[in-house]
């Protein structure tokens, strides 16, 4: 479902990811674990092509993507749940047209966007917030809005860039639980965080980066012990 | 394929209704620069026409010697007629000549019983007012010619303006035509970095490059079409208040050319801004609203 084989990004001196290898399967579930510009999130823009590696190969859903052209990227994006860090809502439009104008604007007809709505408020549970504007919802409604919004094409693959970021414990282990329900129903999810508690919790494959470097890759497990040695968790 | 129109109408009808400062920003933008365009156009119009009214006037006087007989002036303008360059000749036989020239100053002093002292004069025009001087040469060296007068400095002059005219006109509007499209330019650049939201959602969920830019550029087009009708309006208006004022003040100006149409001016800017607005929009589209 997703590949890289020796696939490194630079800017310049800096190397953003360095000679990077993973092989994600269909309906499996990853962490990108790591610091701050440990290359989490520049490895997540390289699978839905707003990144072209330095070198190397990338397979997404069976095209390379390194290899499209701009043209040519909605196409893939199309079968893409894509989550950004700051999960852009529009402010001026309610939770229902959020999610309709993502689906109006990759061509669903009026009827389509209505019944889909509906059917993805339903399922993250945000069907009485519907006529709520962004400004109106919590940080974990908000959230949850961006992941109906992500999965109202019913993507293959789920793409979240730290979705429990600026979030409370209990929200941000609702926004993982809700993840892992997507993935219980056949989807791919590809999740970046650096929150430790959620990790350990959910008990899936953690990849662990580090300096542009995949120091770890465990299925099923918690917070990688190579990330504690390099960087102990400091006592509160 | 509707479901696709109707998303691009409704973004661009909506990024229309939400920033109404930027559109009259957009708006007025464009209609100042096509005012200016309309203004220029207008102006350029008439003097063109003025000056190339002008030149048809001018004509040349070939005077021939006064031994010549009636035949050789028939001969010279046989063969002034078979120039390609010569539009027109007339024969005023001396005798005509003379008569208009008593009739003429008649009032002044009788000159009935004088001998006549005028020769045979042959009247002449080209096709196109420049031509005039080179063909007065080639006249010039007709052995039965005495005097051409061509009036050669007085046309030159007369064209010079003409031509200056042109170039002025269309450097300005050039000019114009320039600031405008970089101010449309602009303003769709700073409507995209207002709706980089919207643009950013589209990308992300995978709409078409066509469907992220046509908003904008249907954007641009309103407004530079808005623009270049409110322009072509107030040109008209104002064109009309000034030509009412003028001829009351100079009269003699009934007599030049009409100017330019009113229903072109109300075709033309509305169209030229829409291209503009258009092409800007489309300018800017590409190079700020990507994948």
């Amino acid at each position: 479902m997703v590949e890289l084989r020796k696939v490194s990004v630079e800017y310049g001196e800096h190397h953003a990811l360095h000679q990077v290898d993973l092989l994600v399967e269909r309906g499996e579930f990853v962490f990108l674990v790591g610091t701050t510009g440990a290359g989490k999130s520049t490895l997540l823009k390289l699978l839905y092509g707003a990144l072209k590696p330095t070198e190397g190969r990338i397979w997404v859903l069976g095209t390379e993507v390194n290899r499209l052209k701009p043209r040519e990227i909605p196409t893939l994006r199309r079968q893409l749940g894509i989550i950004p860090q700051d999960y852009p809502l529009l402010p001026r439009k309610t939770v229902w047209e959020n999610i309709a104008y993502a689906l109006s604007a990759i061509g669903y007809n009026e009827s389509a966007v209505r019944q889909r709505v509906a059917q993805v408020l339903a399922r993250v549970g945000m069907s009485d917030r519907a006529r709520y504007y962004p400004d109106q919802l919590s940080g974990g409604e908000a959230q949850r809005v961006a992941i109906a919004r992500a999965i109202a094409n019913r993507p293959p693959l789920l793409i979240a860039d730290e979705p429990t970021a600026n979030l409370d414990p209990e929200t941000s282990w609702e926004i993982i639980d809700l993840l892992l329900q997507i993935n219980l129903r056949g989807t791919t999810v590809i999740v970046s965080t650096h929150n430790r508690a959620i990790v350990d919790r959910a008990r899936q494959r953690v990849v662990a980066l580090d300096r542009g470097r995949i120091i770890s890759d465990v299925p099923h497990a918690g917070y990688p012990v190579e990330l504690d040695r390099l960087y102990p968790p400091i006592p509160l | 394929m509707i479901a696709r129109l109707r998303f691009l109408w409704n973004e661009t009808w909506q990024a229309l209704r939400r920033n109404p400062l930027l559109q009259v920003a957009s708006i007025s933008t464009a209609c100042v620069a096509l005012v200016l365009v309309g203004v220029v156009g207008m102006t350029l119009y008439k003097l063109d026409a003025v000056a190339q009214m002008l030149p048809k006037q001018f004509e040349t006087e070939v005077f021939l010697k006064f031994e010549a007989t009636r035949e050789q002036a028939l001969e010279l303008k046989a063969k002034l007629e078979a120039m390609p360059e010569v539009a027109r000749v007339t024969l005023v036989p001396r005798e005509q000549a003379w008569a208009e020239e008593q009739a003429r100053l008649a009032s002044e002093i009788n000159l009935k019983d004088l001998p006549n002292p005028l020769p045979d004069k042959l009247v002449l025009a080209t096709h196109q007012p420049d031509q005039l001087p080179a063909v007065a040469e080639r006249i010039r060296q007709e052995p039965t010619v005495d005097e051409v007068i061509d009036q050669r400095e007085t046309l030159r002059q007369v064209l010079a303006t003409a031509r200056l005219v042109r170039m002025v006109g269309l450097s300005a509007i050039s000019l114009l035509l320039l600031s405008a499209i970089l101010l449309i330019y602009n303003t769709v650049r700073l409507t995209i970095y207002s709706r980089q939201r919207e643009v950013r959602v589209m990308a992300l969920v995978g709409a078409s490059l066509f469907t992220m830019r046509t908003p904008f550029i249907l954007e641009g087009i309103v407004q530079g079409g808005l623009g270049g009708l409110v322009g072509a309006t107030l040109v008209l208006v104002g064109a009309g208040l000034i030509s009412d004022y003028t001829l009351q003040l100079w009269p003699f100006l009934r007599d030049l050319p009409p100017g330019l149409p009113p229903s072109l001016l109300l075709v033309s800017l509305p169209g030229l801004g829409a291209l503009i607005g258009g092409l800007c929009a489309g300018w800017a589209a590409q190079r700020f609203v990507r994948v």
